[in-house]
């Protein structure tokens, strides 16, 4: 740094601050040094050949002197602060309604750590800021070129210390949907101005009077500039600039960040003034205060500094959209108080009406207001005529303007409508009170006019009397009132192609869907089929999108179902975020479902239950049988591969659906089933030992075990399983636990190892141990598991509980009964039902019945008929008056007995089975010789 | 000093009032003895930045806008109502100002269950009237009245104890400001000075007993003072106080720095406490506000002082807080007893120090209680 000059521009006002430094400080020369070398910053940014404007973020004062340098004298090539890579998307800005944040995504990541995935940085744009003005006259002026010359997004994350996470995640997410726009992306914005520790912040607040920072610069900074001149809004903000960088603590990692941007952007606009060969003087350097009053020895034109060598970006694959914001949502992501940028939007609409100044706007650009096309005009101020405009800013007090009476009875009478319409008892008396009370705060707060936050806490104060939950507060209404929360939206022609594809596909429900309500819709398929291809879109975006997005009122989509009416609650246009980045990953709908269920199946977490619902996904949305054997092939090899069967439930239910749904669609089922099944049968077969013993694995997985090992066990065996190895896990499982072994019990009557007579006496030995009786409901509990894998068990459970009320003893069965309850309650609520079924159909309807009623497995044994009883009937009447069907299947079966009358009384008919063994010997020859043989 | 127990406000600091008065020169509304400017700096406190000769110490201790807001109400046409919890400093803050606008704090009315409309306007001495009839030498102001009289500030305190009809006297001597009395034949209304204004305070707590009418709502603004929860605040006001008091028992003990972190960390853990539980009988009955603090350390000092050797312990402490805030056998007692094996315990055993004293302490005094 060069040292200061003992005169100069600056020579009298230097002089004052190391005269006052002497005066009031303990150490002059530390005060001396931190006031003079401020000075010398605002010499030498003003020095520099290569005009510098210093802006603040989301200050009104900055783009008034934005918009008045421009018109005054309009520069060929601006310079901008902001990710150099992010220059495409702002010509998309004139399809947007702003606020809008230009993003860039990335979800491959290349050179960073997976656990940063997905990288996000936003970049807000608001109509009342510096950075707007340049862009909407460069973009607007033929001849002007626009240059981004801060680091690439991808240096964002490249200067971010590996230690750390990218973006710090909010541990107390926004509770407003509005507030939370930006999801969890890394925000950047051009002039990011505030002290640097909160030592000096809590020092401005408490001298300044104010509670808050943007309260703090609005009132010292932003009201006295409004109105400033070019040099003296130049000379302020770069000392203010100077001020937060001198004081600021020891070197951190942020500082040297920010010292390298300084480089990057001094180097690329050397080297874009070099190749372009524009003359300084038509050009602007456009960046945040605190750069302004960089030290870095490549700021100026004049440094002799070797440019800044910048590292190449990484491979990462980076995808840029825009995507709506939202006052509340800056706020929310820079940490500023509630209301400030509506407050700076509603300052700004305030001073260009006031100063008559057009400020530059896009063309095309969505807004309230119509836009008008403006033409720089170039007035007759030179550039050289630099003024020490500073003295005088420093010591007189600033010229703001007179009360606006009108503005502030409008604020009062609008507030105690609003006020009236939520909820309070307000009244013109109020709007009087908040009147008075907003000029004496004011006053008594040293302010000429109130501001909004005068005006905010005078309403708070004569209006807001009770608290109540739900109801919006006075300072809430406030910030609406005083413009309130402003939701920016991306224009058609700026979405990405997968979202214009939605938007396109869905324009046959005749909704505006980029409306930001949600909207109903009502697709009747059958009387417009035309429809269907929307259906199928919608319920992707089901799957794709947050839950609110799209959400069906009426109709499903299960496998093998289609509703033919269906009515969904749409609201695209309040999701456009979530629609956008859907659109970072690919051209269509189809197209990201694919990979995402792609991904599902090979991510580190997939399981074979996962894979099972990816293909039923593939099947419900796509209907893409190559995607859904793929699937099922990868679901296989993760059965094969799993070693609990913690999911094993969900395994059988999801199987149990797409086999039924494949058996009634197709003649085969596909391979990957086959295959599935007879992984299925062997893994849980080997597993099955093992699960009975394991006390982490619990009934319910143990009992879905069986489940498809019964139910699948026909289907196994065809497909060249052998049975026998059921059988041998089923003899090799020694379980304990008394649930496990009722479920054991059931297997092995199950597969004919266990007649139902010796379960009988071992639930009877059970009984009338007493002590086992109160592990009784644990058997129970078995068993009712049971009832999914052995049906057939049903009467015999029921016989079971009976035999327990009949037999127990009161003071035994009363206490024990909440036990069964509960545990039953506990571990099988779903089967329940089955069992409650069995016992409606087993006991008596009415008490008459009762009486004369004989439980059937009290009854004796029926004895075998050796005929059945044909019955006359319907079924009777309708075959024999229609024989030829019954006939052709009796002659295909070898039956060729004749047709019997129920009322002829004629001899009973041979037994069909023999007749047809006796009709076709040659398979039971066989089985005889094979059992010979072993 | 006074050789008053406790002497109100404008006395105790009567010479900075002088003072300010002195170098006030802005605007004053009404009659008002101070501009609104130098009512916040002497309510809040001087800086150097304000160029004053002397130094004005902080003596509320809370956010600088609801001191603002209720001194623009004041100069207003309504009446101010400061509404909180128990313990926030509400009546202090009516103290301070009501001393700094017309240096008088004392004509204040207390809400009670039995408070009646005669002690809001005017009641009469019976044997004045029945040896001379009724007359204004007969009739006793009410200290509202005499304020309305004098154009001064009168104080309500606990507006919401008091019954709604009682309330809602209030409503024409805030509106219409006057006070008709028609017993007298003539010199019947007394008229409010300019500078009358009221300032009423309102427990929160107190909530849903006698709801304030929606006609008297109208009348006054609302200031919501809530409970201090930032620590450094909250030991500012604690010291403050403390000194306060301990001036006036003429104690000269000192309270050490880390005993005061203690009782802060215990009211912030147990306030913590109180806020995540789900039934009244899992929260201590006092309301944990910083008046409490105050009292629990002034009981600790006083036993220091006189059963003690004058020297405040952690035990001490311990056994006044616990003494303090165990009004319920057993709901708090058992909040108490779960605070400090939960908290306090494993506390005292990794960081040792006074908190070790203070569990002892603690133990001791439940086991007394219990």
């Amino acid at each position: 740094m060069t040292a200061p000059a003992p005169t100069g521009l600056f020579g009298a006002l230097r002089e004052q601050l190391t005269d006052a430094a002497a005066a009031f400080a303990e150490s002059p020369d530390a005060l001396a040094g931190i006031l003079a070398g401020m000075v010398d910053d605002v010499d030498r940014a003003l020095g520099e050949r290569l005009e510098i404007f210093p802006v603040c973020h989301h200050s009104p004062a900055s783009a008034l002197a934005m918009a008045r340098r421009l018109r005054a004298r309009p520069p060929k090539v601006i310079y901008l602060e902001l990710c150099e890579d992010l220059r495409p998307l702002l010509d998309e800005l004139r399809n947007c309604r702003l606020p809008v944040a230009v993003q860039a995504f990335a979800t491959e990541l290349d050179g960073f750590p997976a656990e940063w995935s997905p990288l996000s940085v936003i970049a807000p744009i608001t109509e009342a800021s510096a950075e707007y003005q340049a862009i909407a006259y460069a973009l607007d002026t033929p001849g002007v070129e626009l240059v981004l010359v801060d680091r690439s997004t991808d240096h964002v994350f490249q200067w971010t210390p590996r230690d750390g996470q990218p973006a710090d995640p909010d541990p107390t997410p926004a509770a407003d949907e509005d507030a939370a726009l930006h999801g969890d992306a890394v925000g950047v914005e051009i002039g990011d101005l505030r002290p640097r520790f909160a030592e000096l912040e809590a020092h401005l607040l408490h001298h300044g009077k104010v509670r808050h920072w943007s309260e703090w610069w609005d009132q010292y900074v932003e009201r006295p500039l409004a109105d400033a001149d070019h040099d003296t809004y130049r000379q302020v903000m770069v000392l203010i600039g100077s001020l937060f960088r001198r004081l600021r603590p020891t070197r951190s990692a942020r500082d040297d960040r920010d010292e390298d941007r300084e480089r990057h952007m001094w180097t690329r606009m050397r080297q874009h003034l070099a190749a372009s060969g524009v003359d300084p003087a038509d050009c602007l350097h456009v960046c945040g205060a605190f750069h302004a009053a960089s030290h870095v020895e490549q700021f100026g034109l004049d440094s002799t500094a070797p440019d800044f060598p910048i590292s190449p970006r990484t491979g990462t694959r980076w995808r840029y959209g825009l995507i709506p914001s939202s006052h509340s949502a800056i706020e929310a992501q820079f940490g500023l108080a509630p209301g400030t940028v509506s407050i700076a939007a509603a300052n700004w609409a305030a001073a260009v009406g006031r100063t008559r100044l057009t400020p530059y706007r896009l063309a095309g650009q969505q807004t309230g207001k119509k836009g008008r096309r403006t033409r720089a005009t170039p007035t007759a101020t030179s550039p050289d005529e630099t003024a020490d405009r500073l003295s005088g800013f420093l010591a007189a007090p600033p010229a703001l303007d007179a009360l606006d009476e009108a503005e502030l009875r409008g604020w009062c009478v609008d507030i105690v409508r609003l006020a009236r319409r939520n909820g309070y008892l307000a009244s013109t008396a109020d709007a009087i009170a908040v009147f008075e009370t907003s000029i004496l705060l004011a006053n008594l707060r040293n302010r000429a006019r109130p501001t909004p936050y005068d005006f905010a806490d005078a309403a708070v104060t004569c209006i807001e009397k009770d608290v109540v939950p739900g109801r919006r507060d006075v300072r809430r209404l406030c910030e609406i009132l005083l413009g309130g929360d402003r939701i920016g939206q991306v224009g058609y022609d700026s979405l990405p192609p997968l979202a214009r594809d939605v938007l396109d596909r869905l324009r046959p429900l005749g909704l505006d869907l980029e409306r930001r309500t949600v909207q109903r819709a009502l697709l009747d398929l059958r009387a417009d089929p035309a429809l269907a291809p929307c259906s199928d879109l919608l319920w992707m975006l089901r799957h794709l999108l947050p839950a609110d997005a799209v959400r069906p009122i009426m109709g499903e989509r299960r496998l093998g179902h289609r509703s033919t009416q269906e009515s969904w609650d749409l609201a695209l246009g309040r999701n456009q975020r979530a629609l956008i980045e859907l659109g970072y990953e690919g051209v269509t709908v189809e197209q990201v479902l694919e990979q995402r269920l792609r991904r599902a199946v090979r991510g580190p977490d997939a399981t074979a239950a996962r894979a099972l619902a990816a293909v039923e996904d593939a099947i419900r949305l796509l209907d893409s049988p190559r995607l859904v054997d793929e699937l099922g092939a990868r679901a296989v090899e993760l059965l094969a591969a799993e070693r609990t069967v913690d999911d094993a439930p969900e395994v059988l239910r999801r199987i149990r659906r797409l086999l039924a749904h494949h058996r009634t669609t197709a003649s085969t089922l596909p391979a990957w089933c086959q295959a599935f099944v007879t992984t299925g049968y062997a893994h849980y077969c080997t597993l099955l030992p093992t699960a009975f013993v394991d006390e982490a694995t619990g009934v319910r997985q143990v009992g879905a075990m069986l489940g498809f090992l019964f139910h699948m066990e026909s289907l196994a065996l065809s497909l060249g399983c052998d049975r026998s190895q059921l059988e041998l896990a089923v003899a090799q499982a020694h379980p304990e636990a008394p649930a496990k072994l009722a479920l054991l019990w059931a297997a092995r009557h199950q597969l004919g190892l266990l007649p139902l007579a010796q379960l009988r006496e071992h639930c009877a030995e059970l009984l009338g141990n007493p002590l086992v009786v109160p592990a009784f409901p644990q058997y129970l509990s078995g068993f009712v598991h049971a009832l999914d894998p052995v049906p057939g068990l049903a009467p015999f459970v029921v016989e079971t509980m009976s035999a327990a009320f009949a037999g127990l003893p009161d003071p035994v069965l009363l206490p024990w009964l909440p036990t069964l309850i509960t545990t039953l309650r506990e571990h099988g609520p779903e089967l329940v039902p089955l069992l409650v079924r069995e016992a409606e159909r087993t006991f008596p309807a009415t008490l008459p019945e009762l009486d004369a009623w004989t439980p059937p497995w009290a009854a004796a044994p029926a004895t075998p008929t050796s005929a059945p009883v044909v019955a006359a009937g319907p079924v009777h009447r309708l075959l024999t008056g229609h024989p030829d069907a019954t006939d052709a299947v009796a002659a295909l079966l070898g039956c060729g007995g004749p047709w019997r009358s129920p009322t002829d009384g004629g001899p009973p008919p041979p037994d069909a089975a023999s007749v047809l063994l006796a009709a076709h010997p040659a398979t039971a020859d066989a089985v005889a010789a094979l059992l010979a043989a072993t | 000093m006074s050789d008053m127990l406790r002497a109100p406000a404008e006395v105790t600091y009567a010479d900075e009032l002088a003072y300010l008065e002195s170098v006030d020169t802005g605007p004053k509304p009404f009659s008002w003895r101070l501009s609104p400017r130098m009512v916040r700096l002497f309510v809040l406190g001087s800086e150097r930045a304000d160029g004053l000769d002397r130094e004005i110490p902080q003596k509320w201790f809370g956010d600088r806008s609801f001191v603002e807001r209720s001194i623009v109400t004041l100069a207003s046409d309504r009446g101010l109502l400061l509404i909180g919890d128990p313990g926030t400093g509400k009546s202090w803050l009516a103290e301070l100002l009501s001393a700094a606008i017309c240096g008088n704090s004392t004509l204040v009315v207390q809400g009670t269950a039995g408070t009646t409309e005669d002690h809001i306007k005017y009641s009469w001495n019976v044997s004045m009237v029945i040896a001379r009839g009724q007359s204004r030498e007969s009739m006793i102001p009410s200290p509202i009245m005499t304020a309305m009289e004098r154009g001064v500030i009168g104080r309500f305190e606990e507006l919401t104890r008091s019954t709604s009809d009682v309330q809602d006297a209030l409503i024409s001597i805030l509106s219409e400001k006057y006070v008709a009395i028609p017993e007298l034949d003539q010199d019947n209304i007394v008229f409010a000075q300019p500078g009358f204004s009221i300032i009423a305070t309102a427990n929160s707590r107190d909530r849903g007993v006698n709801d304030l009418s929606s006609a008297l709502k109208r009348r006054f603004n609302f200031v919501r003072i809530p409970v201090v929860t930032n620590k450094r605040s909250e030991a500012e006001i604690v010291r403050f106080r403390t000194e306060e008091l301990l001036r006036r028992h003429r104690i000269e003990l000192e309270v050490p720095p880390t005993l005061l972190d203690i009782l802060l960390q215990s009211f912030a853990d147990l306030r913590a406490a109180a806020s995540a539980a789900t039934s009244d009988d899992e929260k201590l009955e006092s309301a944990l506000s910083t008046a409490e603090q105050i009292g629990v350390l002034e009981d600790a000092v006083l036993h220091s002082q006189f059963f003690g050797d004058r020297t405040l312990r952690a035990g001490t402490l311990a056994g006044s807080l616990v003494g303090s805030l165990a009004r319920r056998s057993p709901e708090d007692l058992a909040i108490l007893n779960k605070y400090l094996h939960g908290v306090v315990e494993p506390r005292a055993k990794a960081d040792g120090g006074e908190w070790d004293g203070f569990l002892d302490g603690g133990r001791q005094a439940i086991a007394a209680l219990s």
